[in-house]
């Protein structure tokens, strides 16, 4: 009985020893390989990739880093270099602080000497590089055809679409409802009314009730000077006769220079904060920390947790104050292409597919905006309804309007700007008069 | 001895784990040595690798940076030999390295660039001193195109007098084109162009990078790639202070990479970022796997050894154990075989001289007895009185013999159980014949119970049973004290089967009892209690091996329980095999009884007289007093016979029993059901009562008394008077011993038998062949003999070709008692065995039985 047991147990101890011997030779035979027979040992592999040049303030995610959330711009245009074969390299820059040159004072450098193929443009700088001829005509794409048409308007210079966003950024005012209902406020419709709730948070102890900073105030000027003319018909003939001198910018700018006036003087707003703040980065803690009611930002900034999409308290997100009630106001970043650039046809390539409908679903679903395709439609978070609703009944100004001879966006903001660094209310028309002059050829 | 063993054992156990784990720990030595030494040079490999490409890349911007003065230096020269020096810039198209000259004349704040613009240095700031070939470099800036920049100013001397500062633009972008376009380290290196008085990245990577990488400043790249460590910071101010390198390890993002700031043109500007150490130390990685992998089967196969020699050496310490086990227990089982032999040697020379003792006793009775004898032989009541004291010493010896040769026979499995019809009564009646007198003798009473029993008649060793009975009970007897207890109770038990009845046999007294310690030896051979009272007691100490023998044999148990002076209980159970045929049931049909009617006072006996009476079918009707049998008699119950319990009866009054019978028809028999003892059953009997019969109830016992009420017992009946002479007889016997031939043919003669005695068997052969037809009437024959044996006689009478050669009766005579020696007389063609020393009676009724089975025949 123990032979047996003996047998078999050294027949098992026989086999795990057969069997780790063959393992050790494997090894040995893998490890003693030969390699290749070529004599030269370089592999020349040719560079044939080509390059987009891309300027943009982001950064482009790392393909192959883990743990990075991707943007929405990073994934479609991840599509365009699958779908081209191209390599898009991001060039980007940011403003350490406000005494360096704006991320706008750089494109137009970049642009007007061709450093770059693709570019994205604030609408200022779109009018301005549409208007010199430095930027491509998109309108013959594909993408081109579902547009909305405001995002058409707003983008052609010159009956050339130079620009194509990937989505409409409304502009609103980002209320806390929980200190709204705290002093039994009802959400502003009127610059008036406005001012009511400014007061009564004032009076509340909350000394500065509007967080700013030294991009975004120039939205409540917009709001209170085009409410009527892009609302109450005739749109078209009150640009043209601002085209031709008939009507006057500063006009129509009076009302919101001296409502932002009345709000510095009563110290709703701190003008000098306001004046070396950045987009966000200045108001936000305050506003999160419930010591500020109010504060502008962009629709996405709602979704966007580094801004407001997640917050502690009850977000709520309306238009801007005006004659006509809550005015959203519309602004667009688009991209556009340097028509003296070195690889200007692969980046209208790379244009037409991140601006396709396809791509833009995956924009809009991933950051939950407005689409500038008429064909993608997404839901929004709750507290931005009421801004969707305005936008929706077709209520809204344009920040920005590549129909004005004047450019809007970066002017107002910088007229806004030396408000806030004291010039007076005339003053500041003054500017708008000679930049319509100056438009004009009276200058 | 063993306890040295085994720390001799352990000690070699915890070498060997000891050498195992120092053979461990050397091993994990020399591999944690190689290791550290590997990674120390390798970390020293990657230090001096990636120094050596930024070296490479510090040169080569150095290169460019000098070119770029060199021909600043050559345009000056131009500047100075031409007559109009601002014409000469303003022809002068910029190019992708400079984008922009611009020439201030000395004297003005103003001058002209090669753009067509005014000029002046405001906007540039050369405070920090950097130079290049001794030129000043500017701070980098932001320039009109949107890209990082840095002016070279040089002086425009002429005949050794400083005419102007030519101001020369280069971009950033023209030192990148002159950097790896794929990166380096398989673009896994992070490298970016740091101006080191602003500490602003003017150069970064493109086309790749991680968001929040931290490409806008140093601050921003510390932010971003957490480098917190104020010491790393300060080495790191440090270094840029006095535009030395830097190179330190920090992780980014998890990853263990090394980062640098390297002094590009004596630290005006640095190259900054880092390289994960994986991608440096590709090589180093594969080498450190395969040296992983070596070690790893190396330890494999280590531990492998280890456990095979672990395997074989547990299956040889498992084999040694067994081993050890087997001789321990081999030696137990000698040491116990010893032990036995020695009781046993000892017990056997405790019995031969007991045996002596008990030998000698009743020989010495009989040798004293008989020389008693010659010498009163004239008086014949001494006579007389000597002879029955030799025959009770001669009996006492042959029952000593017999124990001895049964037990031996038992010991070596020889014994044959004999299986036949019995009846349960006749076994407590020959037990109860031989115990009663015994127990009455010494004062005792003896009681006998049954109870539960469903059937008597079975089927077994009737006579081996009656040796159980007998040796249990005399014993009792044997140990019981004068005017003790004694009780036989039999007792059926719940069958396991249908056909075998389950019964109990207690046998319990108050005698003198038993210590535990004898209780443990008491069914061992040659066992006997020993103490100053028993030792009294004559015996073989064989008869409980004996009975233990015989009931283990049969399939029971035994058990005994006794407390000293208190008494003993003996418990067998047996299971014996119920009879078939009812013979019962036709013997009360023949007799027209049907119905019986039986008066009791105890329920539990009339139970068990109903088992037994119905079991055998007459139906049986009970009363529990002799005035309900009445009653029940003059209901209109017919019964054919009454069995009356005289306890009951006399409990009732002294007169009930004759009131019974006078309630009864004259022709039904009344049996009174008494102890062997009762006294005034007389009364009863002349009363009117039928017969008596002994309790416990049997049916087969009131049968007999039936019949023997009923004309047909005489039928069977027998003068054994007449049967059992062997008056005028012949006889021919065949015995060597002169002695026993005397002794045979003296008693022969005194029952009137004549006998012709022969040496041999061949000589009775010749005899009985030389005699005439009717001669002899019976052959008796010893089976031992000289010449011929009784056996060989035997075959030899019944083959003699003569008529009365077949049928003569030839008896075995022989001191060879056992079964297989009558079996072996029988199988010789002997009619009949009778053992010696001889029985006469038995003789006579063994010579009668074969005579008359012959004429029969």
């Amino acid at each position: 009985m123990y032979g047996t047991k003996d047998r078999d147990m050294k027949r098992r101890r026989s086999g795990w020893l057969a069997a780790s011997l063959t393992g050790a030779m494997l090894l040995a035979l893998v490890s003693c390989g030969s390699g290749g027979e070529n004599k030269n040992l370089f592999s020349s592999q040719e560079d044939s990739s080509r390059v987009v040049d891309l300027f943009s303030p982001m950064e482009k995610a790392d393909p192959k880093a883990e743990n990075v959330a991707r943007t929405a711009a990073d994934l479609t245009v991840a599509m365009a270099e699958e779908a081209l074969g191209v390599t898009v390299v991001y060039r980007t820059y940011t403003a350490a602080d406000h005494q360096d040159k704006t991320y706008d004072e750089v494109c137009l450098d970049r642009a007007r000497n061709d450093m770059d193929d693709l570019y994205l443009l604030n609408p200022d700088t779109i009018m301005t590089l549409g208007a010199e001829g430095k930027l491509m005509d998109l309108s013959g794409l594909d993408s081109a055809k579902d547009l909305r048409e405001v995002v058409r308007t707003a983008n052609t210079v010159d009956g050339k679409l130079v620009a194509i966003p990937q989505e409409v950024v409304a502009y609103g005012l980002f209320l806390n409802q929980t200190m709204f209902d705290r002093y039994e406020l009802a959400l502003p419709e009127t610059p008036e009314e406005f001012l009511e709730c400014c007061r009564v948070f004032q009076e509340n102890g909350i000394d500065t009730p509007i967080g700013a900073n030294r991009w975004w105030l120039e939205t409540f000027v917009f709001a209170q000077a085009y409410a009527e003319l892009y609302n109450s018909g005739d749109t078209e003939a009150k640009i043209a006769a601002l085209n031709s001198g008939e009507a006057r910018y500063s006009d129509y700018m009076r009302p919101g220079f001296e409502f932002l006036q009345t709000l510095i003087d009563r110290g709703y707003i701190d003008a000098e904060k306001a004046l070396v703040s950045e987009a966000i980065e200045g108001e936000r803690e305050d506003f999160l920390a419930q010591r500020t009611p109010i504060v502008m930002a962009y629709w996405g900034a709602a979704n966007t947790e580094t801004a407001y999409g997640k917050t502690d308290l009850e977000l709520q997100v309306i238009g801007f104050p005006s004659i006509l009630g809550q005015m959203p106001v519309i602004s667009m970043s688009g991209w556009a292409v340097g028509a003296e650039s070195a690889h200007r046809e692969d980046a209208m390539k790379v244009i037409d597919i991140i601006a396709s409908d396809e791509a833009l679903r995956i924009y809009a679903e991933t950051n939950r905006v407005i689409s500038p395709s008429q064909n993608v439609k997404v839901d929004c978070v709750p507290a931005l309804q009421p801004l969707k609703d305005r936008i929706e009944d077709g209520v809204y100004v344009l920040g920005s309007n590549a129909g004005m001879k004047v450019e809007q966006w970066g002017n107002t903001c910088l007229i806004v700007r030396d408000l806030l660094g004291g010039a007076t209310v005339d003053e500041c028309m003054a500017a708008f008069d000679a930049l319509q002059d100056e438009s004009l050829g009276l200058a | 001895m063993k306890q040295r063993s085994n720390r001799r054992k352990d000690r070699s156990g915890r070498a060997l784990l000891l050498s195992i784990v120092l053979i461990f720990c050397v091993l994990g030595a020399i591999v944690y040595t190689v290791a550290r030494k590997a990674s120390q040079e390798m970390s020293s490999s990657a230090i001096q690798n990636l120094s050596e490409s930024l070296d490479l890349l510090q040169c080569t911007i150095e290169a460019i940076l000098n070119n770029e003065a060199e021909f600043q230096g050559v345009i000056a020269q131009e500047l100075a030999r031409t007559e109009d020096p601002e014409g000469y810039i303003l022809t002068h198209a910029g190019n992708q390295m400079m984008t922009k000259l611009s020439l201030v004349l000395t004297g003005r704040t103003e001058g002209v660039s090669n753009t067509g613009e005014p000029f002046t240095a405001e906007g540039l700031d050369f405070s920090a001193g950097g130079t290049v070939k001794g030129m000043p470099v500017s701070r980098s800036y932001l320039n009109h195109m949107g890209t990082w920049a840095y002016t070279i100013k040089c002086p425009v001397e002429r005949e050794g007098q400083e005419i102007g500062t030519l101001y020369v633009e280069y971009i950033y972008d023209a030192i990148d084109r002159s950097l790896p376009q794929e990166g380096f380290y398989n673009k896994q290196a992070t490298l970016y162009i740091m101006d080191a008085e602003s500490e602003r990245f003017v150069l970064k990577p493109k086309g790749m990078g991680q968001r929040s990488a931290g490409h806008l400043d140093l601050n921003d790249f510390y932010r971003a790639n957490d480098i917190r460590d104020l010491e790393i910071r300060a080495e790191v101010e440090q270094c840029l202070e006095e535009g030395r390198n830097a190179l330190f390890y920090h992780d980014i993002r998890s990853t263990n990479a090394l980062n640098y700031m390297w002094s590009v043109n004596r630290g005006t500007i640095f190259l900054v970022g880092y390289v994960p150490v994986d991608a440096i130390q590709q090589e180093g990685r594969t080498v450190n796997q395969n040296i992983i992998i070596v070690v790893t089967a190396m330890l494999i196969a280590f531990s492998l050894c280890v456990l095979l020699y672990y395997l074989s050496w547990r299956q040889q310490e498992l084999l040694r154990r067994e081993q050890e086990q087997e001789r321990r227990l081999h030696d137990q089982q000698l040491t116990h075989a010893l032990q036995a032999a020695q009781i046993a040697s000892s017990s056997k020379t405790t019995f031969l001289s007991n045996m002596s003792h008990d030998i000698r006793t009743p020989m010495n009775a009989v040798l004293g007895f008989t020389t008693l004898l010659a010498r009163d032989a004239e008086d014949p009541a001494k006579v007389r009185e000597y002879t029955k004291k030799i025959m009770a010493s001669g009996q006492h010896l042959l029952s000593l013999i017999n124990d001895i040769l049964d037990v031996s026979k038992i010991e070596s499995g020889k014994v044959v159980l004999n299986f036949e019809k019995f009846a349960l009564n006749d076994v407590i009646a020959s037990v109860d014949a031989i115990i009663q007198p015994m127990a009455k003798a010494k004062g005792q009473e003896f009681r006998v119970e049954v109870t539960g029993v469903r059937h008597e008649y079975l089927v077994g060793d009737e006579t081996r049973i009656d040796q159980i009975l007998i040796n249990l009970l005399s014993n009792a007897v044997k140990y019981t004290p004068e005017g003790g207890k004694i009780w036989l109770r039999i007792v059926g038990l719940k069958q396991r089967s249908s056909q075998y009845e389950h019964i109990r046999i207690e046998i319990e007294d108050t005698g003198y009892g038993m210590t535990q310690e004898f209780l443990q030896t008491i069914f061992d051979a040659f066992t006997r209690a020993e103490n100053s009272t028993t030792n009294k007691v004559q015996g073989t100490g064989l008869g409980m091996a004996i009975t233990k023998n015989i009931v283990e044999l049969m399939g029971g148990t035994i058990d005994v329980s006794s407390e000293v002076d208190q008494g003993s209980l003996f418990q067998v159970d047996l299971e014996l095999r119920i009879q078939e045929d009812q013979i019962d049931r036709a013997f009360w049909e023949q007799r027209g009884i049907s119905r019986i009617l039986a008066v009791d006072k105890d329920p539990e006996v009339l139970e068990d007289m109903r088992a037994l009476i119905e079991e055998t079918g007459p139906h049986l009707d009970t009363a529990s007093a002799v005035a309900e049998a009445v009653a029940l008699i003059q209901g209109g119950a017919e019964h054919q016979l009454v069995l009356l319990d005289w306890e009951t009866a006399v409990s009732d009054s002294p007169q009930s029993a004759g009131a019974l019978r006078a309630a009864l028809p004259s022709t039904v028999p009344v049996l009174l059901l008494a102890e062997h003892d009762a006294k005034g059953t007389e009364a009863a009997l002349q009363a009117g009562c039928s017969g008596l019969l002994t309790k416990p109830f049997f049916v087969s016992a009131c049968r007999e008394k039936i019949q023997e009420l009923w004309a047909d017992t005489k039928e069977s009946s027998r003068t054994p008077e007449k049967n059992d002479t062997l008056a005028r007889l012949h006889l021919l016997a065949a015995e060597d011993n002169e002695i026993n031939a005397e002794i045979l043919a003296a008693l022969l003669a005194i029952e009137g038998a004549d006998c012709e005695i022969v040496e041999n068997g061949l000589l009775a052969v010749e005899r009985f062949q030389q005699a005439g037809p009717g001669t002899f009437d019976a052959v008796l024959l010893d089976v031992q003999m000289p010449v011929m044996n009784g056996h060989d006689a035997a075959r030899a009478i019944r083959s003699l070709p003569r008529e009365e050669a077949g049928r003569i009766p030839i008896i075995a005579m022989t001191a060879n008692a056992f079964a297989e020696d009558e079996k072996a007389a029988l199988d010789a063609g002997m009619d009949a065995h009778v053992s010696k020393p001889l029985d006469v009676e038995l003789l006579k009724k063994v010579i009668r039985r074969c005579m008359e089975r012959r004429i029969g025949t």
